[in-house]
């Protein structure tokens, strides 16, 4: 009996190692399903109301799932993007990094710094298909680190900050609509003209512009702010001081009353700097009956200082892979297909209020599509213009203290602007202080 | 009886010794392995609470590298840490192969370092237990130099990375700082405590591990002494017993010689006086009498051989001569390590006992003066036969010997003199080495010729 019995266990043993065996294999040969995850917040970065915030990200994972058979990509939604900052530094503590991901543009050296994204010059040059020239050179600077200069992110979108302009008023006062390339002092003189008491109450109650800030002075000037590695500022250069005292004279007309948002939607103020993604949303229906009503804008290129260009910051959405990706060349093709792919950024044009960052689409864009429907006309801008603005566009600081550095710096500007106190010295006082920080 | 309950009691202390230290390493290692455990499930425990409580973002700022998750890091912490117990056990207790030890250390040290990384850091008592397994065990050629170069490289990590965090706030401080003051400076008063008690322990250990070296360096001096002492003894024993069996030897050899040829010799000359008295009277009777005197010389002189060949060395008894040299110079080569070619030309046909006896000893006695006073590592010994002589030549590479002082002893007088006995002759110079040259007549006719 027992004999039997130690027979039999050795070859129920070996039938159950066979079935192993078999379900083990037929498991591992088993297609199973590759996960791409996405890092993505709900609406825009661009602080514009937008109607299906994953639209544009849909299209493309469905265009990408279709061509990459047997790969899933998932994303979460219903992350503000207020909340994502903090969405995304859990997820990197915990190890749960999405492998392909929107970074905020403050975050981008802390990922950097921190090793957490994936360095993409070598897949890009591995890449016969890609090339980095088909961007525009001021979003892609924003993907490269400020110190060892790897790329570390591809630019999604950017949006570049314009001048934006009340026609309806400056039609009323009987100036001509100003042109891409005009002054400071053309800005000066038009303002001095539009600044006045409509109704006569003894208070101003028409402006020349609101939001323009010795910033976009600054860097139509002509001059750089801090050296490039964020060692040294150059607060005192002349054209930097020369903008400043513009930014002051500006200010000095409004004597002393403060303009508000309200004025300008209400048609009261001739100029304000916007990005162009407000453009977009504002301009056509919906949005427009919440911004400018009863008048006609239009948008315009910053002015320039006696020894700047018409230059415009430009605002990029960055998008990165994680350095712990287990898919490095999906989500390298993943990555492609949202910033580079020529069909998915041209449609990025009508899903979304910024602007394509690969070069070549936005000229072959309509108008409409461009401006809104009924922006075409009167209006004199072309879609090769505003291609112009974003390739002509300031590449950005990127040193790890920028943030830090023009805060005080705004902060002490500012201050010296509202209180007119601008003396011969006090942007020594200042640059030592930014100095002082840099250095820190 | 008091030597040896003294020495009982010294191996009794020296085990007990030993097992302290071991029990120390024990402490060492559970202590280490129950703070690891602690501070990876500290900082787990910490890194998922920021995570649940959204300061994530703050606290990655704070950071220079992205720490591991917290579930995997707290699993990679107490796993680096089980896995340096185990090679540290290898190292100390494993019998393996000095180049299997080495990598075994190395490994150690690997894992070391993931452990320190895994966790920022944020205890580094871990390097004190590498550096007691180093201590423990290794004991090569160059000691003194690996243990400082292994030290100094631990040292360095440890400090580098030190220095790394220098400008900013040490990763555990990070973590801490997510609790509220009173908490956090508890869990800073804990830390350090326990880093500190680590070192204590430490020390302890270094201190047994010392003490015991020490009494291992007195235990074998003494031993050393005892040595000397048994070998001072163990040599004039030897001297006494050779000079006892040589007695021996002679008076057996004078007995022999009495009971043998003393016997023969008196019968011959009391038969011969007889037979002078017949030789006249009755010649025939007398010649009766000469054959038994020749029978009594003959079976005397088969006593005489017979004496003779006992005295013969063993091999020589029952093997031939080639053989028995052969055989010898096997032995001796494969006991004194020396590599000895035992070559002939040409083998001499008919060679008498004596003969057999004499190119026995010389080679004897040839392989021991080259051993003992040439130190010679190579030994060349050839026999040939030429015209009726035959020639032995010892040749060594050893260092030789000052001719003029020679003559005196190394046997060389006693083996001329048993050559001298057959007609033959005995030659020896050095040059590089010493070379000796027995040459013997085969027989009566060729001793002429020499």
């Amino acid at each position: 009996m027992s004999g039997k019995r130690r027979l039999r266990s050795p070859f129920a043993l070996l039938l159950l190692v066979a079935y192993a065996f078999v379900f083990f294999s037929l498991y591992l040969m088993e297609p199973c399903a590759i996960e791409l995850r996405v890092g993505t917040f709900a609406g825009s970065n661009w602080d514009v109301p937008q109607g299906e915030s994953y639209a544009y990200l849909d299209h493309v994972i469905a265009r990408f799932e279709a061509e990459h058979p047997g790969v899933k990509v998932t994303y979460q939604s219903g992350i503000r993007k207020s909340d994502y900052t903090e969405w995304l530094a859990g997820r990197e503590l915990a190890g749960e990094m999405p492998d392909v991901f929107l970074i905020p543009q403050d975050d981008f050296n802390l990922y950097a710094g921190l090793g957490a994204l994936l360095p993409l010059d070598a897949l890009a040059k591995k890449d016969d298909a890609f090339a980095l020239d088909d961007f525009y050179p001021a979003p892609l600077a924003f993907g490269r680190s400020a110190d060892d200069a790897a790329l570390y992110a591809l630019p999604a979108e950017c949006v570049p900050r314009l001048m934006f302009v009340n026609r309806t008023l400056l039609d009323r006062e009987g100036i001509p609509m100003p042109q891409d390339d005009w002054t400071w002092d053309d800005f000066l003189a038009i303002c001095q003209k539009v600044t006045r008491d409509t109704d006569g109450d003894g208070r101003l109650d028409q402006f020349g512009a609101y939001g323009y800030n010795w910033q976009d002075a600054a860097v139509t000037s002509g001059a750089e702010l801090f050296r490039e590695d964020g060692k040294a500022s150059y607060f005192t250069d002349e054209r930097i001081e020369s903008a400043v005292r513009f930014a002051n004279a500006l200010h000095q007309l409004q004597r002393n009353q403060v303009v508000q948002e309200r004025d300008f939607d209400i048609g009261h103020v001739a100029f304000r700097p916007f990005n162009f993604a407000a453009y977009r949303t504002y301009k056509p229906y919906p949005w427009r009956i919440k911004k400018a009503t009863d008048f006609e804008w239009d948008c315009i290129r910053l002015p320039r200082g006696p020894e700047g260009r018409n230059t415009s910051p430009v605002q990029t959405l960055l998008m990165g892979i994680s350095a712990k990706t287990k898919e490095r060349q999906l989500a390298w093709e993943f990555l492609k297909a949202y910033c580079h792919d020529r069909e998915n950024q041209t449609l990025l044009l009508s899903l979304s209020a910024a602007l394509p960052t690969r070069r070549g689409i936005i000229e072959e864009a309509a108008p409409q599509e461009l401006f809104g429907a009924e922006a075409s006309g009167r209006t004199g801008r072309s879609p090769l213009a505003v291609s112009q603005v974003i390739e002509e566009g300031t590449v950005p600081y990127r040193f790890p203290r920028y943030v830090a550095a023009m805060r005080l710096a705004d902060q002490e500007i500012q201050k010296l602007i509202d209180s007119d106190a601008l003396e011969v010295n006090s942007m020594n006082r200042i640059q030592k202080e930014i100095n002082d920080l840099l250095l820190k | 009886m008091s030597d040896t309950s003294l020495r009982r009691a010294k191996r009794l202390a020296r085990a007990l010794d030993a097992s302290e230290l071991h029990q120390m390493h024990d402490v060492l290692i559970i202590y280490n392995g129950m703070v690891v455990t602690l501070t990876a499930a500290f900082m787990s425990l910490t890194q998922d609470k920021i995570i649940r409580s959204f300061h994530a973002r703050a606290f990655l700022e704070q950071l220079s590298s992205v720490p591991l998750p917290p579930v995997s890091g707290f699993f990679t912490s107490v796993g680096a840490f089980l896995l340096l117990a185990l090679l540290g056990w290898l190292y100390r207790e494993g019998k393996m192969m000095p180049t299997m030890r080495y990598a075994c250390l190395t490994a150690e040290i690997f894992v070391c370092i993931v452990l320190l990384r895994s966790f920022d850091l944020a205890y580094d008592g871990v390097v004190l237990l590498v550096v007691a397994d180093l201590l423990h065990r290794y004991s090569g050629r160059h000691q003194l130099v690996v243990l400082t170069c292994a030290m100094l490289g631990l040292y360095a990590i440890v400090d580098y990375n030190a220095m790394f965090f220098e400008h900013q706030v040490t990763p555990f401080d990070v973590y801490t700082s997510y609790y509220a003051p009173s908490a956090r400076s508890w869990i800073h008063l804990m830390h350090t405590g326990l880093a500190s008690f680590n070192l204590i322990l430490f020390v302890f250990y270094l201190t047994l591990l010392i003490r015991q070296n020490h009494q291992e360096k007195q235990r074998i001096a003494s031993l050393n002494a005892q040595l000397e002492e048994a070998n001072t003894r163990l040599r004039a024993y030897a001297i006494e017993a050779e000079s006892m069996a040589e007695t021996r030897e002679r008076n057996r050899l004078a007995r022999e010689i009495h009971d043998t040829l003393g016997h023969a010799l008196t019968g011959i000359a009391a038969g011969l006086d007889a037979t002078a008295l017949l030789v006249d009277l009755a010649p025939d009777k007398a010649k009766e009498q000469l054959v038994k005197i020749k029978e009594t010389a003959l079976r005397g002189l088969k006593d005489v051989r017979r004496s003779v060949k006992k005295l013969r060395p063993d091999d020589l008894e029952h093997l031939p001569l080639r053989q028995a040299i052969a055989n010898m110079v096997e032995e001796f080569a494969s006991s004194t390590g020396m590599k000895i070619d035992f070559e002939v030309l040409e083998w001499p046909e008919r060679l008498r006992p004596d003969q057999e006896e004499v190119l026995y000893r010389v080679v004897q006695e040839g392989m021991t003066n080259a051993r003992r006073h040439g130190h010679a590592k190579h030994l060349e010994i050839t026999i040939g036969a030429k015209r009726g002589a035959i020639y032995l030549l010892l040749a060594d590479d050893g260092e030789g010997a000052d001719i003029a002082e020679l003559e005196k002893g190394f046997g060389l007088r006693h083996m001329q003199e048993r050559l001298a006995l057959l007609h033959g002759k005995l030659r020896y110079w050095s040059d590089s080495g010493f070379t000796l040259e027995a040459i013997l007549p085969e027989n009566e006719e060729a001793s002429n010729f020499l």
